[in-house]
């Protein structure tokens, strides 16, 4: 062994940030059949079972056939899951076998550190939904109405569930702790949000109590956004959705600026 | 062996020539526990410094404090007269710890290269470190092995590889050479002697006290969150009396329970005398 002398590197703030990008990017495509095939091939079912095949005999949802009614909740609920389920996952293994240590004395700032986590869930999250859309339009018909409000509808859920994947995998004592969320939140309040039918159907009081459940929210705005139309007005629901994102990024953000649970 | 580069670092506050200043550190944990109590510490530049002290006694409560991997209770950590907390002053630290953490997702190139990336590096940079380190720490072989199925020997290889990749200017080793076989410690030893020469600061924790008489050139015991002496070897054993670093090391460290063992066991084996007055 030979040894190498000390130097000091040049400060190059955006460089930390860049590669653990590139790091939770690499996981994610390392990982692809369980990060992006499986979430895709569950959405497909959803869309070929629910919409292809039982949808003859379902009338139709607001002017739209069934089939193309439900794609966009769909893509919805699969971005959000996958954000969600890997920004949690990543943070977690990270804590437990202590390799996070390795980003935490690195010369990065707290925000750097939570962008870069950020940035993979986004991306999985990102390339399942653009795989989904690209099947499932031709596949069912399903329009692209407001292709702007989508973005935003989009970025703002991806942005969202990320965060708060992050917050339940800096909580997380096991991996337990991010499949219960996952189970018995994240999903049956995706499923109630009007995912397969819309909510004004429902009639009150079910009608109302749809409209507590913030999922609602992102399952209308992505509608909106492929359809043109929704249950609910979409600055409505692009306004709930922002708030929601806003505070769990602020939330997220606190817990690494203080190293609270990521620290001892 | 290649020649020590110029160095160029942010210039230290007046009158401060040590690599590492702790003052007044206090760490308490959420369980209450003290595990450094006002500790202070300076560390001079370009020495090779020993930390000695048995489990829990705040020694890598000490190093997590100064890497910014635990959330100081009270204090202050200058690093080559920067502020702990800042970028400056973790760009000039290199840890390797004690258990190895090493992403389990990464090959051992790709460990180097995205360790060098997250401290500031370019791509082709970090990339040609990356080579270099698996050259000079014998990882050729394992270059496309991801770490989960390294063997306990080449992980500590690989740490030690990754704390030194970005060139730090001072260096935390938390016991390098737990549980690694005599050849391998030897060459770590080696290695790590030969750094120093080229002017790198060094912080070595270490249960082998023959170790750090052997490398260190100054040596501090802590003891319940406490600097309790500090001197070179020689001088050690000259203020305490003593033949060995083993003894200063029970005498200070242990305290009085292994005094008292001691005693316990000069005791039965002279006759008659009674161990509570053999001291």
């Amino acid at each position: 062994m030979n040894p190498l002398p000390p130097v000091d590197v040049e400060p190059h703030p955006w460089r930390g940030l860049a590669w653990l990008t590139r790091r939770e990017c690499h996981r994610v495509l390392k990982l692809w059949k369980q990060t992006i095939l499986a979430p895709v091939i569950s959405s497909l079912l959803f869309i070929i079972v629910f919409g292809l095949s039982l949808g003859n005999s379902i009338a139709e949802v607001n002017g739209f056939e069934y089939q193309i009614f439900i794609v966009p909740g769909l893509i919805a609920m699969a971005m959000a899951q996958s954000a969600y389920s890997n920004n949690s996952s990543t943070i977690f293994q990270a804590r437990n076998d202590r390799y996070l240590d390795d980003i935490l004395s690195a010369p990065m700032s707290a925000w750097q550190v939570h962008l870069g986590y950020l940035a993979g869930g986004a991306m999985r999250a990102l390339i399942i939904g653009v795989v989904l859309a690209g099947l499932a339009l031709p596949l069912t018909g399903a329009p692209l109405e407001r292709p702007l409000e989508l973005v935003l509808a989009v970025v703002l859920t991806i942005a969202g569930f990320g965060a708060l994947g992050i917050i339940v995998g800096i909580y997380a004592q096991s991996w337990d702790n991010q499949s219960f969320i996952n189970n018995i939140v994240i999903l049956p309040l995706i499923f109630l949000g009007g995912v397969f039918y819309s909510v004004s159907r429902l009639g009150s009081p079910w009608e109302q109590i749809s409209h507590l459940n913030p999922l609602f929210y992102v399952v209308e705005a992505i509608r909106f956004g492929f359809l043109g139309s929704a249950d609910v007005s979409p600055w409505l629901s692009l306004g709930v959705v922002g708030a929601i994102t806003f505070a769990l990024l602020a939330w997220a953000q606190i817990l690494f600026s203080s190293g609270y649970r990521l620290k001892p | 062996m290649s020649q020590p580069a110029t160095v160029t670092t942010p210039a230290p506050r007046a009158g401060s020539s040590a690599a590492l200043s702790v003052r007044g550190l206090t760490k308490r944990y959420a369980d209450g526990t003290l595990a450094l109590e006002d500790l202070d510490l300076d560390i001079p530049a370009g020495s090779f410094f020993g930390l000695l002290g048995p489990n829990g006694a705040g020694k890598t409560t000490l190093i997590g404090a100064v890497c910014n991997l635990i959330r100081m209770t009270s204090g202050e950590i200058t690093v080559f007269g920067q502020p702990g907390n800042g970028m400056a002053a973790r760009r000039m630290i290199g840890i390797a710890e004690q258990e190895p953490n090493l992403d389990k997702f990464l090959t051992v190139f790709e460990t180097l290269l995205y360790h060098g990336g997250y401290y500031g590096m370019g791509g082709r940079e970090a990339a040609e470190r990356a080579e270099q380190m698996i050259d000079a720490f014998d990882l050729r072989a394992k270059r496309d092995v991801e770490a989960p199925k390294l063997s306990g020997g080449m992980r500590r290889r690989l740490l030690l590889a990754r704390a030194l990749l970005h060139r730090p200017r001072l260096v935390i080793l938390d016991e390098p050479t737990a549980g690694v076989d005599l050849e391998l410690r030897h060459e770590l030893w080696q290695y790590i002697r030969a750094l120093h020469a080229q002017g790198t600061t060094i912080l070595l924790t270490t249960h082998y006290l023959e170790e750090a008489e052997a490398l260190c050139d100054e040596i501090a015991l802590i003891s319940d969150g406490r600097i309790v002496a500090r001197d070179t070897s020689e001088g050690l054993k000259l203020a305490h009396g003593v033949n060995s670093l083993e003894e200063v090391y029970l005498r200070t460290v242990a305290g009085g329970r292994a005094a008292m063992t001691e005693r316990e066991v000069n005791g039965s084996e002279s006759s008659g005398s009674d161990p509570e007055q053999s001291s």
